[in-house]
């Protein structure tokens, strides 16, 4: 390959906090249509910021996750655009004094370990949303987003590859999410991403025409994009057909193609200066220590902890610890029902097949623990079987029932009665002759067969293992 | 001299002939008046944003709603289904 | 020009008056300009909540210039404004506004009244349509500075809603028995009429005083113009014919509205200011305009010391430019100094002391008055 693609990125984040960054407005997500906007999130005058502790905190948590620096004092700045998703004509942003510089993270690839460089994080607000009705030709203004905290993580132009954009995206994803720094959730935009390309002939120290592709929000699309505009620009030094202008471009992921949003922003003067308003904030190492020793456990020390301490395959651990949602659940899980190899089995093996069915993500799988665990030791103790036990899931998941009142309701506990398992054995065995020869003629499988009828007389709440058992020395006596 | 126009597009106003031919006008007067800025050694100095010297105070993360939608809305010139309303904005 | 836009036909000692630029829940507040046509205030100012809670009466709403901008016209009408003419003219004890360029601090001592301007910090600004957020500060129109006060105790104190105050929830004004020594500009007095001039040293010699200079006076217009255009030019990009206020018709799209209904809603003066601030903040004149104003500030902050003097004293007047006189009314914004003015024989005189120290104001005014 003659040529490298040389990356940087701009990472927004919207920070888990309760309230708005400047104004008391509940942050929920799926509100009704301007539910949560104030007189200050309106941009009205005669208004003041007033800045949520929350996000300060959760800013410095980012910092420390990243190995940044946090400053001691942070200003906020004005932004001056016009734009109708911005309530005030300016977003309050950080220009002069972020609060955090210089960190790193370090990812994994194919081909290796490597430091990601950061130049800062910095706290800003967001903008509203802006719903296009072509209907009516007509643009409508939901605020409810407007003032919502978020960080904006600025790489070095340290990326090469597409698959190291997607690492350091999941790898921030996992270190925000377990911190409870955010849900990172691309598809509800609480994670978007702005990359900046460029291309050069491998060995130059020149760097090329670099545009920016704004507000991508799948590592799918993602990577799509970085290889389409890769290429777009080697056919552009190649064959010299395309003139490279640095520009801000748009990806189109029906289409499959980036595409110039000319006129927008390029030229913009946005007249930074700092807000009188909001005075600086001031962070001690006091604090920084306090946050610190709050940190909760990343997702590389849930690992170590599920395969050292509590012995779990690395697999099963890997999928648990990709998700700060599934890994809460199995936590909480093995508080009521300490089994952990049972419990991360169920998850993994139950929990996320009915998930998948029902076009969930890890992420969004949510279930009631205490009655998880009572489920799993009804089957751990042999009070029900394994199917039973799956279907009962699906009732806790669908119509949240209690899987122990529920089992003593239906009689569905399992039958573990000797005398009636071996008398239905042999039932089963007289009415059916023929399968008798073909065993003896030594066809294994149809001791399978066996198994099924018998477990169909007794309802399906037989003990297999009994069943099993009895049948095996059934016929050998034959 | 600034060039008017790129200010007016900047702050979204547009001057008649004669508000530019005052306006100009006062430009000129006021920043021929700012020359008198370069005379003054400001090297080391820091930038006063404000004279307070005060920490930012903090709010607890607490959710309070303060006004109605109703409330919000009624300030609106334009408005359609609980929504602001504008001509259509091209992304 | 008249007084009230709203008259609330109330009368008395504890009648408030407030400038249209201080909000009131449920009515209808313009700053004086068209571009907040319709626009109803959802909240009270901590100031009105204060004024009802103190168990005063509010009057009426007052008429003002446009956000109560600087007028660099020379203006040959003689009308004083809405606020100064209500407490005047007997109809309001008190006006709260917001006096940035002096407008209100010049007028006052011409009819007889009295103008607080309190430290920078100490009274909310929540509820008032702002000018420039670092300089701005409600102030009080009273006939005798000692009744001024009296409200100003019951306004000033910490505001949760405000985030750039000083701590201390109560103020206590008073009298003083420190023995009062006056600072004297004499540079700068020497600008002023014979008449004003011989009043100022008739006012001095009750003193024992020491003369001073004002370092950077000559560049207190400059640096106020600068420092108040690029805060005016943020503060009024809200005003954007979307969420409230005026919004032009026949618009053809977003632009269109933007820009004709800010041509259309804004007066010149609000223009130029808006178009003033974008030059000073815009990439190529930043540093030597906006930043360098910012630093000079700090110079002039940190000059003036009171190590020698408690209490400057200034005239109201200097020259018939409004550009020229705004450096008299600079010093107490662009230092967050608290200031009077009022009339000594007949003429304006304004004093600045340092922050907080309000009390040293009231004990020279009641000196000079005895």
């Amino acid at each position: 390959m003659k040529y490298e693609t040389i990356m940087g990125l701009e990472v927004h984040v919207e920070l888990a906090t309760k309230s708005k960054l400047f104004c008391a407005c509940s942050t929920e997500f799926g509100s009704d249509v301007n539910e949560n906007v104030c007189p200050v999130c309106a941009g009205m005058p005669g208004t003041s910021p007033m800045v949520n502790r929350k996000a300060i905190e959760l800013a410095i948590t980012a910092g420390l996750l990243t190995n940044s620096e946090i400053s001691p004092r942070i200003t906020f700045d004005k932004k001056n655009y016009f734009y109708p998703d911005l309530p005030a004509g300016y977003q309050l942003t950080q220009l002069f004094a972020p609060i955090c510089k210089n960190g790193w993270v370090e990812i994994e690839t194919d081909a290796g370990k490597k430091k990601i460089n950061l130049v800062q994080i910095h706290l800003e607000e967001d903008a509203g949303k802006l719903i296009h009705d072509d209907w009516m030709d007509t643009t409508l203004i939901d605020f409810n987003r407007a003032s919502v905290p978020l960080i904006e993580i600025v790489t070095r132009p340290d990326f090469r590859s597409a698959e190291e954009v997607v690492a350091f995206l999941e790898k921030l994803r996992s270190l925000l999410s377990f911190a409870d720094v955010s849900d990172c959730k691309m598809q509800e935009g609480s994670m978007r991403c702005d990359i900046n390309l460029s291309v050069r002939e491998k060995g130059s120290d020149k760097l090329g025409t670099r545009t920016e592709i704004k507000n991508m929000n799948s590592l799918k699309a993602i990577a799509a994009a970085i290889s389409y505009e890769s290429q777009r620009h080697i056919d552009a030094l190649e064959t010299g057909e395309e003139v490279l202008v640095q520009e801000t471009r748009r990806w189109d992921d029906s289409i499959g193609a980036t595409f110039s949003m000319r006129g927008k922003e390029d030229a913009t003067d946005y007249r930074y200066c700092p807000d009188p308003d909001i005075m600086p904030v001031f962070i001690d190492d006091e604090w920084i220590d306090a946050v610190r020793s709050n940190l909760p456990e990343t997702a590389q020390d849930k690992f170590i902890r599920l395969t050292q301490k509590l012995g779990l395959p690395e697999y099963d651990s890997e999928i648990i610890t990709r998700s700060k949602n599934l890994s809460n659940i199995f936590d909480e899980t093995l508080q009521y029902y300490n089994n952990p190899k049972e419990v991360a089995n169920w998850i993994i093996v139950e929990l996320l097949s009915i998930a998948k069915g029902d076009n969930k993500g890890e992420d969004d799988v949510r279930i009631d623990c205490q009655k998880f665990a009572k489920l799993i030791e009804l089957v751990d103790g042999r009070t029900i079987n394994r199917n039973v036990g799956k279907k009962i899931l699906s009732l806790i998941l669908e119509e949240g029932i209690d899987p122990v009142e529920y089992v003593e309701k239906n009689k569905l506990g399992m039958i573990n009665d000797t005398s009636l398992i071996s008398s239905t054995i042999q039932e089963v065995l007289s009415e059916n002759p023929k399968a008798l020869e073909e065993y003896k003629a030594g066809s294994k499988k149809v001791h399978g067969f066996f198994v099924g009828q018998i477990m169909r007389k007794l309802g399906g709440k037989a003990n297999p293992q009994i069943i099993n058992k009895l049948l095996t020395e059934a016929l050998k006596e034959i | 001299m600034p060039n008017i126009e790129d200010y007016e597009a900047m702050t979204k106003i547009s001057l008649s002939e004669d508000e530019k031919t005052i306006v100009s006008g006062y430009m000129n007067m006021l920043l021929d008046s700012f020359k008198k800025l370069e005379d003054t050694d400001v090297s080391g100095v820091v930038p006063l944003i404000s004279v307070l010297d005060v920490k930012s105070p903090m709010r607890d993360d607490v959710a309070i709603k303060t006004i109605s939608r109703e409330e919000l809305l009624s300030n609106a010139p334009e408005q359609h289904d609980a929504y602001f309303q504008v001509p259509r904005t091209v992304d | 020009m008249g007084i009230f836009i709203e008259d609330y036909n109330v009368s008395g000692a504890d009648t408030v008056a407030l400038e249209d630029s201080i909000m009131q829940k449920g009515k209808q507040v313009t700053a004086g300009s068209k571009i907040l046509d319709n626009f109803v205030s959802p909240f009270n100012a901590t100031v009105v909540d204060r004024l009802l809670d103190g168990g005063f009466k509010i009057s009426g709403r007052t008429v003002m210039d446009e956000f109560g901008l600087l007028k660099l016209s020379h203006d040959d009408n003689n009308t004083p404004s809405g606020a100064v003419r209500a407490v005047s003219e007997g109809i309001s004890a008190y006006a709260l506004c917001n006096d940035l360029f002096g407008r209100y601090r010049e007028e006052a001592p011409q009819y007889d009244c009295c103008y607080i301007h309190p430290t920078y910090g100490t009274v909310s600004r929540y509820g008032l349509i702002p000018l420039a957020s670092s300089l701005d500060q409600i102030g009080i129109v009273c006939r005798d500075l000692s009744q001024g006060f009296g409200l100003l105790s019951h306004l000033a104190g910490k505001d949760p809603k405000d985030g750039a105050m000083f701590p201390d929830s109560k103020y206590c004004y008073g009298k003083t028995d420190e023995k009062i020594t006056l600072g004297i500009p004499r540079s700068v007095i020497e600008k002023a009429d014979a008449d004003t001039r011989e009043s100022i040293m008739d006012f001095i010699n009750k003193f024992s005083s020491t003369d001073i200079d004002l370092e950077y006076f000559d560049l207190y217009s400059q640096v106020m113009y600068i420092l108040s255009s690029a805060e005016i030019s943020n503060n009024l990009s809200r005003y954007d014919g979307i969420k409230f206020g005026y919004r032009a018709s026949g618009y053809t799209d977003i632009d269109d509205l933007y820009t004709k209904t800010r041509s259309e809603g804004f007066g010149l003066d609000a223009k130029l200011t808006a178009i003033m601030g974008a030059v000073v903040l815009s990439k190529d004149h930043y540093g030597p305009y906006y930043e360098k104003a910012m630093k000079i500030r700090r110079l002039i902050k940190e000059s003036i010391n009171f190590d020698t003097y408690d209490v400057i004293v200034l005239p109201c007047k200097i020259s018939d430019d409004p550009y020229e006189n705004l450096a008299l009314y600079s010093l107490a914004p662009l230092a967050g100094l608290p200031s009077v003015s009022f009339s000594y024989k007949g003429y304006g005189i304004q004093l600045v002391a340092g922050v907080k120290k309000e009390n040293l104001l009231l004990s020279t005014w009641e000196v000079s008055m005895a």
